[in-house]
């Protein structure tokens, strides 16, 4: 109807299949955000090489640091989410119920957690090297 | 035991903007929803606003938004739900507001009408002038879909009805599935090239709140897929 109704259902509208899918969409805005900025950025080394290390020398502040984080962890869950929705909508439509779709989204959850775990505690470790530095 | 329900009120002539009012009765576990707001308009707010009919969960009148999820008030008991706190009942969302729980159903029923949801067959019929017969088997292959009540339950709980309203939404692929997979039809290219389109099942992003809904327990994103299916591999087995 709109984006007033589409917010208030995202938000509001209670269910594992809602949030996985809100969580879709944030995170599917997340990553085109970033690669909007990194084309944008990359870009710049052809017609202001200068601009382009500014924007490099940004990158390195811890603020970026906790972004790029937050990266890893939106393209590691839309992927996985991706493929889980792929292989209902494709491969197995028999396997579409609630208690099997609830198992599924908890199950992305938790190889999403596992997967993105080790990769936050190495980038935060060399955010917190370079602030000691 | 008492509870206590918050109620999204709006009235058109007074209201500028929709808000909550709070309501507390005794009730029992075994009581619905419908039940409880039976005794809100009968004995507590006669202004109270919403649709019923027949109270058994068939006609499909009473759907709204309860605790955050869309249900069928009369088929919702108070046992269900978390009465230690207050139990949220709203209008179902996407449909503009008439008044309090009461929504217009103009582009729901615009959108059934889309899919061509009746039986089409200019065949001849059978020498002996009867009916049209299938087996057992044929008539197994659309069964749960046979069963949707138009409640709007369904479409009113689907993402990407919320953020535009041509898409047709679950409940009309259902119905469309009824018919697509009823070997006795003959309109299942027609019905699949409406489906194909820009307002048709691939808008799906199978986030599940349809079935989560339904209160006939249909399992729609499962006809919603077969339907993506049937129009991709171009087969109706």
């Amino acid at each position: 109807m709109s984006f007033k109704t589409a917010s208030e259902g995202y938000v509001r509208y209670q269910g594992l299949g809602n949030w996985a899918f809100v969580l879709h969409r944030l995170t599917g805005l997340g990553v085109i955000l970033f690669l909007i900025i990194h084309v944008l950025d990359t870009a710049a080394v052809y017609f202001s090489p200068a601009l382009y290390a500014d924007a490099v020398s940004l990158y390195r502040s811890p603020v970026f640091g906790l972004g790029e984080i937050l990266l890893v962890l939106s393209v590691i869950y839309h992927g996985l989410n991706g493929l889980r929705i792929i292989y209902f909508d494709m491969v197995n439509p028999n396997m579409w119920t609630i208690e099997v779709n609830r198992k599924s989204v908890i199950w992305t959850w938790v190889i999403t957690l596992v997967l993105w775990l080790p990769a936050a505690v190495v980038m935060g470790s060399h955010i917190l090297e370079h602030l000691g530095g | 035991m008492q509870v206590t329900l918050k109620i999204l009120r709006y009235n058109p002539e007074t209201d500028a903007q929709p808000h909550y009012e709070r309501y507390t009765l005794d009730a029992e576990p075994t009581d619905r929803i419908l039940d409880v707001l039976e005794k809100i308009k009968g004995h507590e707010d006669g202004t109270l606003t919403f649709r019923r009919s027949c109270a058994h969960g068939v006609c499909g009148s009473c759907a709204m938004r309860i605790d955050g999820r869309n249900r069928l008030a009369c088929k919702t008991l108070l046992q269900t739900l978390d009465t230690s706190k207050e139990i949220t009942v709203e209008p179902i969302l996407g449909l503009p507001r008439v008044k309090d729980l009461v929504v217009d159903m103009t582009t729901f029923f615009d959108n059934y009408k889309k899919v061509l949801p009746y039986f089409i067959n200019d065949e001849p019929l059978p020498e002996d002038g009867r009916e049209r017969l299938q087996s057992p088997e044929e008539r197994e292959r659309f069964d749960d879909t046979t069963k949707c009540i138009l409640c709007a339950a369904c479409t009113t709980a689907c993402p990407t009805f919320w953020a535009d309203n041509s898409y047709v939404g679950p409940s009309a692929i259902v119905n469309a599935h009824r018919f697509i997979f009823d070997s006795r039809d003959r309109a299942a290219a027609d019905r699949l090239k409406i489906l194909a389109g820009e307002s048709g099942v691939f808008r799906c992003r199978t986030a599940f709140n349809c079935t989560d809904a339904c209160p006939r327990e249909i399992k729609i994103t499962k006809a919603i897929a077969e339907v993506k299916r049937a129009i991709i591999t171009g087969r109706l087995d």
